[in-house]
C-alpha cells in the first residue's frame, strides 16, 4: 500500500467527484435496479485509480446521490441478512449524468492534453 | 492502531462501532447498517467459505473496521460538501455584524423550515402521545391474555419504525443530522434474544418519552408560531387594510381606532409588528435547533 501523504490527499480531492459520477454511471446503466454490494462488486477489478479504494466509501455517496435526487431506493427482505436497500436513477439523475459525463469528459481531454505536454 | 481482525460478523460490527466512538450517533447507525449489509451479501455469495474467510476479504475490498470508520468520518463531510449547493461565501471576517444577526433570520432556512415544524408538530404531537397512550393501555390490558405478548413485540416495533420517521422529519426540517438507516439487529441471535434486546434498548424508552413529550412540545411549538406569526402579520398590515376598509380597525388601548383619530400611529404599529415578526422569527430558528437536540439526544443516542 502506497502511503504517500500527497498522493492520498490528491485521490481524497480526486475521488469526491468521481466517484459520484462512476456509481451513477452504474446504476443508470443497469437494467434492474441495484443494492449496494451488486454495485461495489461491480466497480471491483476495473483497475487502478480511485474506484479501486475501499468499497465501504461508496455506501455514503449512495446516500447522498439519493439525497440529492438523482438516485431513488426501495427497501426489499433478504433471506441472507437484512432488508436490502435497491437503487435505481431517477429521470434527474439521467439528465445529471449526461451532463456529468460530458464535464467528466471534457476535463480528461483537456488534462491529458496537458499531460502530453501539448501547449498549443 | 492495528488490531487482530475480527472472525464473526457480530465482531466485526462491534469493532466498527468502537472505531467510530464520539462520532455522530446518525452516522454511527448508518455505517454499521452498511457494514453489515455487505458482509451479508459477501457470506452468501461465496457459500464455501467460513465467516472468519470473509471477513479477511472483506478486510481487503470493503476495509478493516478502523479503515471504515475513517472513510465514514472522512467522507462523510466532503461528499456532503460535494453534492450540497455551496452556502453562501462567508465574508473574511467571519463574525457576522449586529444587522445580519437580527435580520439574517429571514434569510436562513432553517427559519422557515422550524416555523412548518411547529405547525406540523400539533399534529404529529397528538397522534404520537394517542399512538404512545393507546399501544401502552392495549398493551397492558391484553397481557393477561395469550395474543398480549405478541402485541406488545409489534407495538414496540412499531414504535422504532416512527422514530425513525421522525427523525427523517427532524432532518429535512430542523437540520439536524438523524439515522437514515433502521437500528442494527444482529440476524444471528434467536429471535426471542432480539425480541429482548429491543426492550433493554435505552434508545427504545427514550422514543416513548419523546412521543409522550411531543403532545405538550407540540401544542407549545404551535401556538407560539400561531400566536407569533398572526400577531406580527395583523399589526403589519392591519392599518393598510383599515384605510380602505371600514370594517377592520385597529384599535388602541382606549378603544379607538387609531387610522381615523391617531394616524400618525400607524407607522409605530408597523414597526412594532415587523418587531413581533423578528422575535417570532428567531424565536422558531431556536426551539428548531433546541428540538434538533432533543431529539437527537432521545431517539438515537443509546
Amino acid at each position: 500500500m502506497e502511503d504517500d501523504p500527497l498522493l492520498r490527499k490528491f485521490q481524497k480531492e480526486l475521488s469526491a467527484g468521481t466517484v459520484s459520477l462512476a456509481l451513477l454511471a452504474v446504476v443508470a446503466d443497469a437494467p434492474a435496479p441495484m443494492y449496494g454490494y451488486q454495485i461495489a462488486k461491480s466497480l471491483e477489478g476495473l483497475g487502478g485509480g480511485v474506484l479501486a479504494g475501499k468499497q465501504s466509501a461508496l455506501y455514503p455517496v449512495l446516500r447522498n446521490l439519493e439525497a440529492a435526487g438523482l438516485l431513488e431506493s426501495f427497501i426489499e427482505p433478504s433471506d441472507s441478512g437484512p432488508p436490502r436497500r435497491y437503487y435505481r436513477a431517477t429521470v434527474t439523475g439521467r439528465a445529471t449524468l449526461a451532463r456529468w459525463a460530458e464535464a467528466w469528459r471534457a476535463t480528461r481531454d483537456s488534462v491529458d492534453h496537458v499531460l502530453k505536454g501539448n501547449f498549443e | 492502531m492495528n488490531t487482530v481482525l475480527p472472525t464473526t460478523i457480530p465482531a466485526y460490527l462491534a469493532q466498527l462501532r468502537k472505531s467510530l466512538e464520539g462520532a455522530d450517533a446518525a452516522m454511527i447507525q448508518d455505517a454499521l447498517y452498511d457494514a453489515e449489509e455487505y458482509l451479508r451479501a459477501e457470506l452468501a455469495a461465496n457459500p464455501g467459505k467460513t465467516e472468519a474467510q470473509v471477513i479477511a476479504d472483506v478486510a481487503g475490498s470493503y476495509g478493516a473496521p478502523e479503515e471504515v470508520a475513517d472513510i465514514y468520518r472522512d467522507t462523510e463531510v466532503t461528499v456532503q460538501t460535494a453534492l450540497r449547493p455551496p452556502r453562501p461565501v462567508k465574508k473574511a471576517d467571519a463574525e457576522p455584524s449586529l444587522l445580519q444577526k437580527i435580520f439574517g433570520v429571514f434569510i436562513d432556512s432553517r427559519t422557515y423550515g422550524a416555523l412548518f415544524y411547529m405547525l406540523l408538530s400539533l399534529a404529529t404531537g397528538i397522534f404520537y402521545f394517542t399512538w404512545t397512550v393507546t399501544g401502552a393501555g392495549l398493551s397492558l390490558g391484553l397481557s393477561i391474555l395469550i395474543i398480549g405478548l405478541p402485541f406488545i413485540v409489534l407495538f414496540v416495533g412499531a414504535t422504532r419504525v416512527l422514530a425513525l420517521v421522525e427523525g427523517r422529519l427532524v432532518e429535512v426540517m430542523l437540520g439536524e443530522r438523524m439515522p437514515r438507516r433502521p437500528l442494527y439487529s444482529d440476524a444471528e441471535l434467536p429471535l426471542l434474544k432480539r425480541i429482548w434486546s429491543m426492550f433493554t434498548d435505552a434508545r427504545t424508552w427514550g422514543t416513548f418519552l419523546y412521543f409522550l413529550l411531543m403532545l405538550p412540545l407540540g401544542i407549545a411549538y404551535f401556538t407560539i408560531a400561531v400566536t407569533g406569526l398572526s400577531t406580527s402579520l395583523a399589526l403589519m398590515f392591519g392599518p393598510l387594510v383599515s384605510l380602505f376598509n371600514d370594517n377592520v380597525m385597529v384599535i388602541n388601548l382606549s378603544g379607538e381606532d387609531i387610522v381615523s383619530n391617531e394616524p400618525w400611529l400607524i407607522p409605530i404599529v408597523m414597526l412594532g409588528g415587523l418587531a413581533v415578526l423578528l422575535l417570532t422569527m428567531h424565536v422558531a430558528r431556536l426551539i428548531g435547533r433546541m428540538h434538533g437536540l432533543i431529539a437527537k439526544n432521545l431517539l438515537v443516542k443509546s
